[in-house]
Parts: C-alpha cells; structure tokens; sequence
C-alpha cells in the first residue's frame, strides 16, 4: 500500500467533517434528537425538487440552497410538532420527515419525472473524490500543495460551529440539561433550541455536499454517544467527541486502503470505513469504558456485593 | 517536523515515478469513466496507451460510490473520457474541474450535444444521456475520441483516425444488423418495456414504442396506475415479452408479469438487456459490440422476430 499526498487530504476531511459533525452532534445526543442527521437526509428531497423547478438547473448551488431550507424547516417542524402535539421528539421527527420525503417523491413524480433528481447523484458528494476538486493551489517548503474545496467549506463549518458553541456555552449548556432554569435565569431556552437546530441543518446539508450521507449521520451520532460514555462534563464530552471523530476519520481511510487487500479485494468506500470505525470505537469505550463501561460497571457491582 | 514532512513528500515523490515508469511501456494512460467509452478509446488508441475505464460491469453509473482506487486512477490519467448529460452524478462536476486543471477532459455525449438536434431531451432541455443505445449515437462518440487522442497526442493523429475510421465501419455493420433484426419483429409487437428508461435512443432509432415502468429517477417509483395502464396495453397490443436490466432491480418488471397474468395475459421475461452497464470484462457480451448485439438479438427473438441465436457474429452466450 502506498500513502499518497490525497490519502491525507481524504483524511483531513474526513476529520473536518467528523468534527463538524460531532460537535452538534453532542446536543443532539443530549435532547435524544440523534436521528435529526438521519431525517435531514430523507427531508432535503423536496428542497431538490423545488430548487430544481424554480431554477430548472441540477447544478450545486441551487440544489444546496433547497435542501438547507427544508433542513431547517425539518428542525422546525420537528420543534412545533413536539411542542403542541404533546408527542416525543423522536416521534414528531419521523413524522416531519416522512412526510417531507413523500412531498419531495409526489413533487418529482408530478413535475419532473424525466429528470434523474436523487440526492445521491445531484446532492451528496464522495470524501474519495473530494481532493480533485481543488480550489486553491500554494507552495509550501518547495512542494506544491492543492487545497480541495471541500477542505475549505468544511473548515468553515467547523470554525462557524466552534465559534458559536464557544460563545453561547453557558446558554446552550443549561439549556440543554434544564430548560426551565434557562428560563428562569433569562435565556429563551427556544430561541437557544432554534439556533442549534439551525447549525445542525446547516452542518449536515453543508457535510452531505462535501462528502455524501453516511458519514454525515454517523458522526453526529456516535463521537457524541461515545464521549458520552466518557464523561459527565459538558466541555469535556465536546472535546472528546471531536478527537473519537478525528480518530475514526483517519481509522476509517486506512481501514478502507488495507482491510480488503487482506481478503483480497481492492480498496473499498471510505465513508464507508470511516461510520464502521466510528462505531468500532464506541464499542470499544461501551465495554471499557473506566466509569460507564460494561467492565466498570460488572466489577463495580461485584466489589458492592463483596462490601456488603 | 518540517524535514520529516519534506522526506516524506520526496518519498511519495519517488514512488509515484517509480509507478509511471511501470506505466512507461505504453506511452500515456487514458481512463474512461463507463465501460462503452472505455471500449471506443481501446479501439482508437490501439497500443499507445493504457486505457482504464472506472465504473464496473452491472453497476448503475447514477449511483456509483468511487474508491480511493478510482482517485488513484483519475489523477494518474494523461486523459479523461467521460459521458456526461449528468449519468455520473456529481462526480461529472468533479471532472469538469479537473479538466480545468490542463488536463484533457472530454464529455463524449457533450460534445455531440453541439450537432444539432441529435441528443434526446424534453421540453425543458434536460438531457436524456443513455446515446450509447443508438450505435449511430455511438458513430458519433468515435469521432469526440478520435479528435480527443488526436489533440492529446498530434504524433499519431493519423493513426487514430485510421482506428476509429474501422471501428465506425463495424458499428456499421452492428447498426445494419440491429436495423434488420428489429424490423423483423411483427409491427404491432414492437414495444420495448423495461424497468427505467434507458431505451429511448434505441427505440428511436430502431423503430420501437418504449415503455418505461419507473421514470428516469432511482428515486422516482411506478404508480399503481402506470403498471395499469401498461398492463392493459400490452394485453392490447399482445405483446409476448417484457424486459429487465442487469444494473437495475427487476422487482416493478416481476409486479408487471404478475398482473398481466391477473388479467389473464401471459407475458414472459424476455431476458436481461444491458443499460447502463456491459457485461463480464473479458467476454464478448463485455464490449459495446457484443453489449448492443446481445440487446437487440434478445429483444427480437422475444418479441417474435428472426434472430439467429448467436447474434451478429456468432458469439453470444445463451446459457442463461
């Protein structure tokens, strides 16, 4: 196997998405709306079949504009529905992206039948493909290096996400753990809601545009229950849940170059790899774990019983 | 840190020589997406270059997921042939931008797009991009790859327009052939129906009425009434055969046999024609010539019209 210069481009944004992703994504896990990424994947659809009969083009731009509206349209809807239909979260997100996914099939049967308008060949993108398209070129210690555009927009998000979790933390915190004493204390816990939902939204369409589905919903899901094994602490699971991202980005593209040559297969998908190693991961820590853990957790009981 | 990175760029460096000198032996490697241009740039390149096409047998090019493999390939490329009209999804645009970067990037479908009226659109100038299914369509893609290797590589210009000059005369032949095979069928029995529509270039050209269960979209699904009303009308017309497609699922064709035979119509699987996709590498169902021949020698032997049962030269394979 030989590492080549884009092998470390695939792997950074693959990190970048992983971060991008699991910092939300730590909210998410906290209010129980893990499977958001997930509906937002099913919701854009109708947000393509608008764009496309109002621009009449398949091209990025107004696919990625359409779906990012109906991505937070999908966190509103949710919020209503869960709010004044006195139904879970869960429960209200199924409804509002099942419903949004049938629109989006009834739109293109209606309107554009002619025309191929799956997310997955005019939406989601493939991290492998990612360090051809380069936006940037620079010199750097004599070699040249290509900066992709997927690097850069990605990188965007993750500062855009850092940024605003790192100003509003007090807010977001507590209003994710206790929205009543957000309340009491002066923060609009909805408000706080809302704008999460938002960056989730854009998070996701934005990391499905880069570098396709999978990995987008499996990164927001598992760093974040992973760390969450980890800890009890807030700042602490967001910085861990970034580093298990990283780490399963980077797992992910070697295990994709190196585990089907053992079998004698060519390389396989590395978004692939990267949601498989995420998940690898998190069964790692669920068994070792030093205060969760299902070890920690069996001798901890076993000393109980011998104490007593 | 800095010098480590360094050694390591020079490593790779190295490496990547040592793998183009491997490569040396033919002069330049040329990459095709499908395996149909794959097949044009073979037969026009001859033995300059090494030719590599990407998307397998039986697989869908709407949907492909590429590997790092494929990067590998891509970026290795001296020059890129492929489709275009959108049948590669989103990685087209990554080509486009790839052909900015000074490497030679050809859309084959794109470019016949400027000879007026041949490509197949609806009325919102959304183009249909299976060309391949009409081997006049494919006469024309010859000519994009002749004029692509002759501008990549004007030493041999000559010799390539000699290639592609012969293999246009065999697509020739192939064209008769679907012609007169097609037109054996009895008129009224002259309908095509198949999973998605994949056909309409083929039923252009050679005079047949297709019908396509789910639209153009994977993701698009058929209508109970559209299986309806094709039930009735092939129940009709008395059409003997419908169609599935090896990189398509057959499941909406196997609801059709099922409720014509409800309604008291037997109608059969005709076999399995290739679309999107040609057949195993190696075989000759896996060249576009064999891909069309098996295609049109399927559909009429089904249909009720005269084929002989190895096709146009005798190799088909009719195990299955």
């Amino acid at each position: 196997m030989i590492w080549l210069p884009f092998d470390t481009w695939i792997v950074i944004i693959g990190a970048l998405c992983a971060v991008a992703c699991a910092l939300p994504g730590c909210f998410l896990v906290l209010r129980k709306m893990s499977m958001m990424g997930d509906a937002i994947s099913h919701a854009v659809l109708p947000g393509l079949a608008i764009g496309f009969l109002l621009t009449g083009s398949r091209s990025s731009l107004p696919m990625f504009i359409g779906a990012a509206v109906v991505g937070v349209l999908t966190a509103i809807f949710t919020q209503w529905i869960s709010r004044f239909g006195r139904v879970d979260r869960g429960a209200a997100m199924g409804i509002v992206f099942t419903s949004l996914f049938a629109l989006g099939l009834l739109l293109i049967v209606q309107a554009s039948d002619q025309v191929d308008l799956d997310p997955g060949c005019v939406l989601y993108g493939a991290v492998e493909l990612t360090p051809l398209d380069v936006i940037h070129t620079f010199h750097f210690v004599g070699s040249e290096i290509e900066v992709p555009r997927a690097a850069v927009s990605l990188g965007v998000v993750v500062l855009l996400n850092s940024l605003l979790i790192l100003l509003l933390f007090k807010e977001f915190n507590l209003s994710s753990f206790d929205p009543s004493l957000a309340t009491t204390v002066g923060i609009n816990a909805t408000v706080m809601h809302y704008l999460l939902m938002a960056m989730v939204a854009i998070t996701t369409v934005a990391s499905f545009e880069a570098v396709g589905s999978i990995i987008v919903i499996a990164m927001l899901v598992v760093p974040a229950s992973a760390a969450y094994l980890l800890t009890d602490r807030l700042s602490v699971m967001l910085g861990l849940s970034a580093v298990i991202g990283i780490l399963s980005a980077g797992l992910g593209h070697l295990g994709a170059i190196t585990v089907p040559l053992w079998f004698g297969f060519e390389s396989t998908t590395t978004s692939g790899m990267m949601a498989c190693a995420a998940g690898f991961l998190f069964a790692l820590i669920w068994v070792f774990s030093p205060r969760y853990g299902l070890l920690a957790r069996k001798f901890r009981r076993k000393g109980k019983v011998e104490n007593e | 840190m800095l010098k480590c990175w360094k050694r390591i760029v020079v490593f790779s460096m190295a490496l990547s020589a040592l793998v183009l000198q491997a490569a040396e032996q033919k002069s330049y490697k040329a990459v095709a997406t499908v395996g149909m241009i794959a097949d044009i740039v073979r037969e026009v390149a001859g033995e300059h270059a090494e030719v590599e096409g990407i998307i397998g047998e039986g697989v869908d090019p709407h949907l492909y997921k590429p590997t790092r493999k494929d990067v590998v390939t891509l970026s290795q490329a001296d020059i890129i042939f492929y489709n275009g009209l959108m049948l590669e999804g989103k990685m087209g645009y990554v080509l486009v931008r790839v052909g900015r970067k000074n490497k030679p990037v050809y859309a084959v479908t794109e470019e016949i797009l400027d000879q007026g009226g041949y490509v197949m659109t609806d009325e919102a100038e959304h183009y249909d991009p299976h060309v391949w299914m009409d081997v006049q369509g494919w006469i024309r893609a010859v000519d994009v790859v002749v004029r692509g290797l002759s501008e990549f590589d004007p030493e041999h210009a000559a010799y390539y327009s000699a290639n592609g000059a012969a293999y246009q005369k065999e697509l020739e032949e192939l064209d008769a052939y679907a012609q007169a095979v097609i037109a054996s069928i009895p008129e009224n029995q002259r309908v095509l129906v198949t999973a998605h529509d994949a056909f309409n270039y083929l039923g252009r050209a050679y005079g047949l009425n297709v019908q396509g269960i789910q639209g153009l979209s994977t993701e698009s699904e058929a209508g109970v009434q559209d299986i309806e009303t094709l039930i009735n009308f092939l129940s009709e017309r008395n059409i003997p055969a419908v169609f599935v497609e090896t990189s398509v699922a057959d499941k909406n064709v196997r609801a059709l046999v099922e409720g014509a035979k409800a309604k008291g119509h037997t109608v059969k699987i005709g076999g399995e024609l290739y679309s999107d996709a040609m057949g195993v590498p190696g075989t000759y169902e896996g060249t576009y010539i064999g891909m069309i021949d098996h295609n049109v020698t399927t559909i009429a032997r089904a249909l009720g019209g005269t084929a002989p049962a190895g096709g146009m030269q005798d190799k088909l394979n009719h195990a299955h």
